[in-house]
């Protein structure tokens, strides 16, 4: 399994995973937290919401659409975004609209075949957390991350666009 | 011109330092060939038959002097002495090494050029009119907004990993110069009602093996609302575009499975959810870029030249020059001038290091250092004034540059087909070259008029053939190169696409071919028609009958 | 009978598969017979296993041209040349039988692995 990477004020570093990825057919376990499919969570995340204290998070494919989490957002704790080839950008635009349409603070998970050559474009459309499959190191993801003195658009990042560095 | 302030030599300085440390990760074996592949694309960096071959940006087709220069010092250090210029105004190399590819991008940077998304699955550089700002016909100058393109799209986070390559046009004229028709977004300035700019906005044209003019999906957008729009369609596109088959993954199968009233609906949804505050670009920055295009430093001169009109009457090549490759400048006293590339012999587009310094030169001395590359593989001069036309045609004609075939018979457009692609699957050059020696008679191709012939190696249609009044598409027919024909396609404002004429052709026989169909053409044409009017007016089969008749 | 290319890693480089080592000249490369098959195979694998070196590893089929063995495509032929356009660029310009037989060869068909190339870039 991949190590957890988190981001952290321009920072990344090694976390420990609280969570457990499970698969559809796994038993939910006694305690602990877990990451759900879509389908499961829609089926079994009530009632495992309810019933104790972990916490519960999502698992989104690559095409399936975050807006259906839209009303349960407040209540899950992080949504993992699957990325089943590098070259499958449809999780990008997932990340944005859970920062920027619908103001989602828990943690945007990057998972499946995530290499630190896509971190920048990741960290701006508002991941914070990676599971790389590359065996990336947090050195190289803040350094792959900060590469660009400037960029060019706003994102869900806080960075400045090149319009708005030019304009202060 | 726009000038690149420090943030944007910064930007280029970056991305040079980042592609330095891919490649040495490449060549170490950190990074597989399956990894770096994508990263290469994304800097233009293509394995082609014979080497790497990289292809440079330039945003809008638009070159200063010294910029050229340096491309010449490129090919002449790190190439074999050309370079080729493509339809989407672009040059190639087609003799880099890996290993030099780093070097070559920081002297590029020096210049404020690049190869960013010259490839790849991303947005690609915006190509525009390439008589912007100095043709009369224009409502705007689509400079400005492509150059909010080009910053905009430039490593955009979201759209960098698309279903599929994407290419945007802009032109502000009524003349189509840009192909808009058939790019994944063609954006037409139009002046409104009120006096207010906006775009038509076009999505879903392209070429390769599913042709199609793309659809007007919103008659007028506000041009303030540009970047908002664009998000929109590409978000649409971004989610929906098919990832499954490569050849069902550009915006066009996307926009023709939906419908074009559906797409256009699913784009306005997605566009009244976003915050124009943050999407758009500010009234200030705006300005800004477009205050950067009106700078050209014109003079106030009479409409007519006694210089120009004496070289004119008295010598008759030149006179040929002037009434085929100078057009009409929103100055007086200036002309638009266009650089033939397409010389007897010449590889339709290429230029040779000396040729492009001979241009360069020109360009800053007679030419405000303005220069522009055309899509269909020629070099302009935007502003020449006509005092100075017979000095830069006697220039040109010392360089070879000054072939008087401005959308003339020889005037070809053609993919670097088999002798250089990895993908073809017939030349294309040697047909270009056959078909112009049919034609080497100018006062013949002048009678023939306006015939726009273009050839692509393979069905990705590089070569436009699509888009041709006469399309030629190398196919691989048992193993031997094949010319299928096709007509009545066009690319500009009155955009269609062409019909398969009839079985393909040996390489020999094509331009024999082209030659039936022109007899053919110049036997029936009535008054001013040109070759697509007359294919318009008769269809196929007159044309059909001129190539296949004898050789039943 | 069959020959081994691929291109070199650091310069793009047509190279040629010859007992163990990769040559710029068609003309040295190692020829195989077709009952040769698994050595093909192995020549293949163990370019496959040299991604520092070469990339695109594949065999290519070969016809007679003039006494002399041509590859069976085109598309090879100018690889093993250099383009049309340009006579003096490429492998084509230090002339040479080699070189006038690879012109002069014809009855052409594709090659073998040469499928899907929009894949390739």
């Amino acid at each position: 399994m991949p190590r957890l990477i988190e981001l952290a004020d321009g920072e990344a570093r090694w976390a420990e995973d609280g969570f457990v990825h499970l698969a559809d057919e796994d038993p939910i376990p006694e305690t602990g937290d877990v990451i759900l499919s879509l389908a499961r969570f829609e089926a079994e995340g009530d009632a495992l919401l309810s019933s104790n204290a972990r916490r519960v998070g999502v698992r989104i494919e690559s095409h399936e659409e975050v807006e259906v989490l839209a009303y349960d957002l407040p209540r899950i704790a992080l949504v993992a975004l699957a990325f089943p080839k590098f070259r499958d950008g449809r999780a990008y635009t997932s990340a944005r609209l859970l920062r920027e349409r619908f103001g989602y603070p828990g943690q945007i998970r990057a998972v499946g075949d995530v290499l630190q050559e896509q971190a920048g474009f990741m960290v701006r459309c508002g991941f914070d957390a990676f599971e790389p499959a590359d065996g990336a190191s947090p050195e190289a993801w803040t350094k792959a991350a900060r590469r660009f003195r400037h960029v060019y658009q706003r994102a869900a990042d806080d960075r400045p666009a090149a319009f708005e560095e030019r304009a202060s | 011109m726009y000038q690149y302030d420090l943030i944007d030599r910064e930007f280029l300085a970056d991305r040079s330092a980042e592609f330095r440390g891919q490649v040495a990760r490449r060549l170490s074996g950190e990074l597989t060939e399956d990894q770096f592949k994508p990263l290469r694309l994304m800097n233009g960096l293509y394995l082609q038959l014979h080497a790497y071959m990289l292809r440079i940006a330039i945003p809008y087709g638009s070159l200063n002097p010294s910029q050229l220069r340096r491309l010449a010092e490129i090919a002449r250090d790190y190439d074999k002495g050309y370079g080729h210029f493509t339809t989407r105004q672009n040059i190639q190399f087609n003799w880099i090494k890996l290993k030099d590819a780093p070097d070559i991008l920081d002297k590029l940077a020096e210049v404020d050029l690049h190869a960013i998304q010259t490839s790849g699955n991303c947005i690609r550089n915006t190509t525009s009119d390439p008589y912007a700002g100095a043709t009369a016909e224009e409502v705007d100058d689509p400079r400005v907004w492509c150059e909010v393109i080009r910053q905009w799209s430039t490593l955009h986070p979201e759209f960098s990993f698309l279903p599929r390559k994407f290419k945007i046009a802009i032109t502000a004229s009524a003349k189509d110069r840009t192909a808009a028709k058939v790019h994944d977004i063609g954006l037409l300035l139009r002046q409104g009602r009120d006096g207010r700019l906006g775009f038509e906005v076009i999505v879903g044209g392209g070429q390769g093996r599913t042709p199609y003019v793309g659809p007007t999906i919103k008659e007028f957008l506000p041009t303030d609302r540009l970047l908002s729009y664009l998000e929109a369609v590409l978000r649409v596109y971004n989610r929906h575009g098919r990832r499954d088959n490569i050849y069902k993954a550009r915006i066009k199968i996307l926009v023709a499975a939906l419908g074009a009233e559906e797409f256009a609906r699913q784009v306005e949804e997605e566009w009244a959810k976003i915050d124009p505050a943050r999407a758009d670009l500010p009234a200030s920055e705006l300005a800004r870029i477009r205050a950067a295009f009106a700078k050209t430093p014109f003079e106030t001169l009479p409409a007519r030249s006694e210089t120009f009109e004496v070289a004119k009457a008295g010598d008759a090549a030149f006179a040929r020059f002037v009434r085929n490759n100078v057009r009409d400048h929103k100055k007086p006293g200036y002309a638009i001038v266009e650089i033939s590339l397409k010389a007897q012999a010449q590889t339709p587009g290429d230029a040779s290091a000396d040729q492009l310094e001979v241009v360069a030169d020109l360009a800053e001395r007679y030419g405000l250092n303005d220069l522009r590359v055309t899509h269909a593989q020629n070099l302009v001069l935007p502003h020449v004034k006509l005092d100075d036309l017979p000095t830069v045609f006697a220039a040109l004609q010392a360089a070879n540059l000054a072939t008087p075939n401005i959308d003339l018979v020889s005037d070809i457009i053609a993919c670097p087909g088999l002798d250089y692609c990895a993908l073809a699957n017939a030349r294309a050059i040697p047909i270009a070259q056959d078909i112009a020696r049919q034609f080497a008679d100018l006062d013949r191709a002048e009678r023939v008029g306006e015939l726009k012939i273009k050839i692509s190696g393979c069905i990705n249609a590089c070569g436009h053939h699509h888009v041709a009044h006469i399309g030629i598409l190398g196919v691989d027919k048992k193993g031997e190169e094949f010319y299928q024909l096709s007509l009545g396609g066009s690319g500009a404002e009155d955009a269609s696409i062409g019909k398969i004429l009839g079985p393909a052709l040996p390489a020999d026989r094509v331009a024999t071919a082209v030659d039936q169909l022109v007899g053919a053409y110049l036997g029936i044409r009535a008054d001013g028609e040109r070759f697509l009017d007359t294919y318009r007016r008769v269809g196929l089969e007159p044309f059909k009958e001129a190539v296949y008749a004898q050789a039943d | 009978m069959k020959a081994v290319t691929a291109n070199r890693l650091l310069d793009g480089e047509v190279v040629f598969w010859k007992s163990g080592q990769w040559v710029d000249r068609f003309g040295d490369a190692q020829l195989f017979d077709d009952h040769h098959a698994a050595d093909v195979e192995a020549a293949v694998a163990t370019g496959k296993g040299q991604p520092t070196i070469v990339v695109d590893v594949y065999p290519i089929d070969l016809i007679q041209s003039e006494g002399r063995w041509a590859p069976l495509s085109y598309r090879e032929r100018i690889r093993a040349l250099g383009p049309t356009n340009e006579p003096t660029h490429g492998k084509q310009a230090e002339g040479g039988d080699v070189v006038a037989a690879l012109r002069q060869a014809s009855g052409a068909a594709r090659s073998t692995g040469r499928v899907d190339l929009i894949r390739r870039k």
